[in-house]
């Protein structure tokens, strides 16, 4: 990873009486891909636009390769958007759309030319020149919205939603192309989403936001297999959540068992929040199990099952590839090291 | 877009010098005997009122509202099945007779009344071509055929704006529930349309109960509407002449400024942007 | 289904018929002003043949010069000013969040649904508390302010249809704030701009109410001269009639132009 690129200060803003950033800070590495992923309204997209220079912050700082660009217009900032639905120029073709920027830096035009016909090849849009827009797929009208914005060769390119208007299929050949083209041309990408797979896909790093506070920043993998709370648990991937009691370190009791784990910290007897993700839960002969269900519904999913058991009133769900028919009796089993605790906060779901 | 918002805040002056400040002063008119030209010192007083028991001025709101009244109700007996019968056709036919219907409207309105003016006559070129002789002028008939002519289109506009723009899978959707023709249309079609009835219904009243040039012209001057008395008392003062008072002319164009209110609160709840006001 | 029923027969007949009744009462009028500019009779009572003196008239006698060279030069400048005007007020307005936004409309119709007699007094008594002098200034401002509305309510539709991000992706790629406006607005609500100002002139150039309250008593336009030569008992010139033929017959070629035109470009696109 490189330097820091973008510092993003105690960042508050609010529309009307709803705070939509509250005290917000984070900072971005140059060549860095990093996802900001939330609920819709959690403040990501203004988090973006405010990069964008299309809001201004009413607190804090944004600090750009060591300036402070908070007052700078859009077009004086070396950040480039692909907009929520393309923002493409109806009026114009793919060309003109693509060199629009250039234009207006009154580049000559055997420049213009050469650099458009570049970037129409690296989007795999050669040939697409003269179209107009309003015949282009969705997934070429991404195209054109991402080389229109990449052509002006910008530090850092922001991308909201890019891939929502998109089906499931070329949904994921894009995920794998922008993660290529970052890498390739070494720009950084600040991509917004509400997407958890296409966050955990594509991302060096993922923010995870609601109600316009962080709660959580890593790897992909540090968000998936240690979520720091219930929201981020639930909200990346399926969770079980289950109530627990931490007996001493290492050591925590749910379903009325006691179970070795790798958390520590905690005062003895907290209550606590016990965290397994529906495929690290194994099936074993009830003898041998601590636990003991009833499969009480079954789903195919293709790849897995996703079973539901009930253990003690509570549903527990299981993705795995062992079949086990409705009212089977199973024992479960889990690993100490895919056993999560959190601190228990009280909500009015339990 | 965002920063595209100052672009709207010198209309908002622009609109509170042009429609604020002169409902403003024609209150204070109304309720007083200043004098427009001669601004001073002013006694608030209630005897611009006395215009009310002018049998002149009775008379005028009188027709201004029956004649208005009747006028807008014959627009939409007929402008209804017009517009629905528009809606009905091929969209290039439809195209087509609407632009016909448009067309009309830029021939000067001061030289349609007076081709109207001449209709009526009995001794006209129309008498002299087609042999059909007409003898309306100071009738209320007279007056009334100029007004729906002049009006109709209003009325027809906005709701077959309103009908080409419904889905028509709601009447599919009606008959499919079982609903007759009759019943589709009492109970779907003309509720959805009944916006453009609200619009219509206003912009051929407003118009009818505050023109002047047509009851002066084919009404020969003996049926006066509330238009003419406004006339009579700000242009005449202006002009120069004997009868005028620009403090009764503003208390009854406060009164019509009420009907203005009533039927633009009507239409703003049907119609919030205005869509179908053009 | 292809026999309609009776009753719905019986609908289709009356709808027909009140629509050719419309159409009567709306053209006959036209239709009398037509046989008037071409009848040798200058009184205009009875047939007396057909004649092409009265357009030859229009363009030889000064009788209406002044009259139709005012109302022209009023509808071009009112239109030229409040286009401009009325294309930067509805791209202002549908910049505003949605409730403003409403209101904003509400206020910009109270001209088109007041009555023209209301809109002519409050104008009058703008520019008599401003001690201007009423003539061609006062009329000019009059017909900006009266068409400003109908420019604004053709722009909406075309505005509301635009991205919301549009004008910011313009920015984003180095636009500045006005030449944003210029290469990416402006381009995709044209055909909007275009038809507010055909509306904006058709309506300066038949106005008589408004510009009769806003004029005084010496500037006149045609429709004001006509009343004031009829006030006073006498008969004008049947040239009139042939000025209101041609202004007509211009006036429907550039619609047809401009509709045309506008019909091939959709199809190319």
């Amino acid at each position: 990873m490189g330097k820091k690129l973008i510092i993003m200060k105690n960042i508050t803003k609010r529309f009307g009486d709803n705070l939509v950033l509250d005290d917000f800070n984070l900072y971005i590495n140059e060549n860095e891909f990093i996802t900001l992923l939330g609920p819709s309204g959690c403040g990501k997209t203004t988090c973006l636009r405010i990069l964008g220079g299309f809001e201004t912050a009413d607190e804090g700082t944004v600090e750009f390769d060591s300036k402070i660009i908070n007052n700078l217009e859009p077009n004086q900032r070396e950040i480039n958007t692909c907009f929520q639905k393309y923002a493409l120029f109806p009026h114009l073709n793919v060309f003109d759309n693509i060199a629009f920027g250039l234009k207006i830096k009154k580049l000559d035009k055997a420049t213009i030319h050469t650099r458009v016909m570049d970037i129409l090849k690296m989007v795999k849009l050669t040939g697409f020149e003269h179209r107009a827009i309003s015949t282009l797929s969705g997934g070429q009208q991404q195209r054109v919205a991402i080389a229109r914005a990449l052509i002006n060769r910008p530090k850092v390119l922001l991308l909201d939603e890019p891939l929502a208007a998109l089906d499931l299929k070329l949904r994921q050949e894009m995920q794998y192309e922008l993660k290529e083209m970052q890498r390739e041309l070494g720009i950084t990408f600040v991509y917004v989403t509400h997407d958890q797979e296409e966050a955990l896909t594509m991302s060096d790093t993922i923010v995870v936001m609601d109600h316009g506070k962080i709660l959580q920043i890593g790897t992909p993998e540090d968000i998936y297999n240690e979520p720091n709370s219930r929201f981020v648990a639930n909200f990346i991937g399926e969770s079980n959540i289950i109530p627990g009691k931490m007996k001493e370190d290492y050591l925590v009791e749910f379903f009325n068992k006691e179970f070795e784990c790798v958390d520590k910290g905690f005062k003895k007897d907290e209550a606590v929040d016990v965290i397994i993700r529906p495929e690290d839960i194994d099936f074993v002969p009830p003898s041998k199990a601590k636990i003991v269900g009833t499969v009480d519904s079954l789903i195919f999913r293709g790849v897995h099952y996703e079973i539901n058991v009930m253990i003690e009133g509570k549903e527990i769900t299981i993705h795995t590839t062992k079949y086990r028919k409705i009212g089977d009796k199973v024992g479960l089993s889990v690993e100490p090291n895919n056993i999560h605790i959190i601190k228990h906060i009280k909500t009015c779901v339990d | 877009m965002r920063r595209l918002r100052p672009y709207a805040v010198p209309y908002l002056l622009w609109m509170g010098l042009f429609i604020l400040i002169p409902t403003i002063i024609l209150i204070i008119l109304g309720f007083t005997n200043l004098e427009l030209y001669n601004i001073g010192v002013f006694d608030i007083t209630l005897v611009n009122f006395s215009i009310f028991v002018q049998d002149q001025v009775v008379n005028a709101l009188w027709n201004s509202l029956s004649y208005s009244f009747v006028t807008t109700l014959i627009c939409f007996v007929i402008g209804y099945p017009v517009a629905y019968y528009l809606s009905t056709l091929s969209e290039k036919k439809r195209k087509i007779l609407l632009a016909m219907m448009i067309v009309p409207l830029w021939s000067n309105m001061l030289l349609r009344i007076i081709a109207w003016e001449k209709i009526f006559t009995p001794t006209s070129i129309i008498a002299d071509i087609f042999g059909i002789s007409l003898d309306l002028l100071g009738t209320p008939t007279g007056v009334l055929i100029g007004m729906i002519a002049m009006y109709l289109p209003f009325m027809i506009f906005p709701i077959f704006s309103v009908l080409e723009k419904m889905d028509y899978k709601l009447i599919e959707a009606a008959k499919d529930l079982g609903a007759s023709d009759l019943q589709t249309f009492v109970k779907v079609t003309f509720p959805l349309s009944s916006g453009g009835v609200v619009s219509g219904v206003i912009m051929t009243m407003l118009p009818a109960m505050t023109s002047f040039v047509l009851p002066a012209r084919i009404g020969l001057g003996k049926i006066n509407l509330i238009g003419n008395i406004i006339e009579s008392k700000f242009m005449k003062e202006v002009l120069g002449s004997s009868g005028a008072s620009i403090n009764q002319g503003a208390i009854i164009s406060l009164l019509l400024m009420v009907f203005s209110v009533i039927s633009f609160v009507l239409i703003t709840r049907v119609d919030k942007e205005g869509e179908t006001l053009i | 289904m292809m026999k309609l029923s009776l009753k719905r027969k019986i609908i289709r007949i009356i709808g027909l018929s009140f629509t050719v009744l419309s159409f009567l009462m709306i053209f006959t009028p036209i239709l009398v002003i037509l046989v008037l500019s071409i009848n040798a009779s200058t009184k205009g009572y009875s047939w007396e043949g057909f004649t092409l003196k009265w357009y030859l008239e229009l363009f030889q006698k000064d009788v209406m010069r002044e009259p139709i060279m005012n109302t022209l030069v009023i509808a071009f400048a009112s239109t030229i000013i409040a286009t401009v005007l009325g294309t930067m007020f509805a791209i202002g307005i549908n910049a505003l969040e949605k409730k403003k936004r409403i209101q904003m409309m509400v206020i910009n119709n109270v001209p088109v649904v007041n009555p023209d007699i209301v809109t002519g007094i409050s104008l009058m008594i703008v520019f008599s508390l401003l001690s201007f002098t009423l003539g061609y200034y006062t009329v000019l401002i009059a017909h900006v302010f009266f068409s400003i509305p109908y420019v604004v309510l053709s722009i909406m539709p075309r505005l509301k249809k635009l991205d919301p991000n549009l004008y910011e992706a313009g920015l984003d790629l180095g636009c500045s704030r006005i030449s944003g406006v210029f290469r990416v607005i402006l381009p995709n609500i044209s055909t909007g701009i275009i038809s507010g100002a055909l509306m904006a002139f058709t309506m300066s150039i038949d106005d008589f109410i408004i510009t009769y309250f806003t004029s005084g008593a010496e500037y006149m336009n045609v429709s004001t001269w006509l009343y004031a030569t009829l006030s006073r008992g006498r008969s004008f010139t049947p040239a009139a009639y042939a000025y209101n033929i041609i202004i007509f017959a211009i006036t429907i070629a550039i619609i047809l132009f401009v509709n045309l035109k506008r019909d091939r470009k959709e199809k190319t696109v």
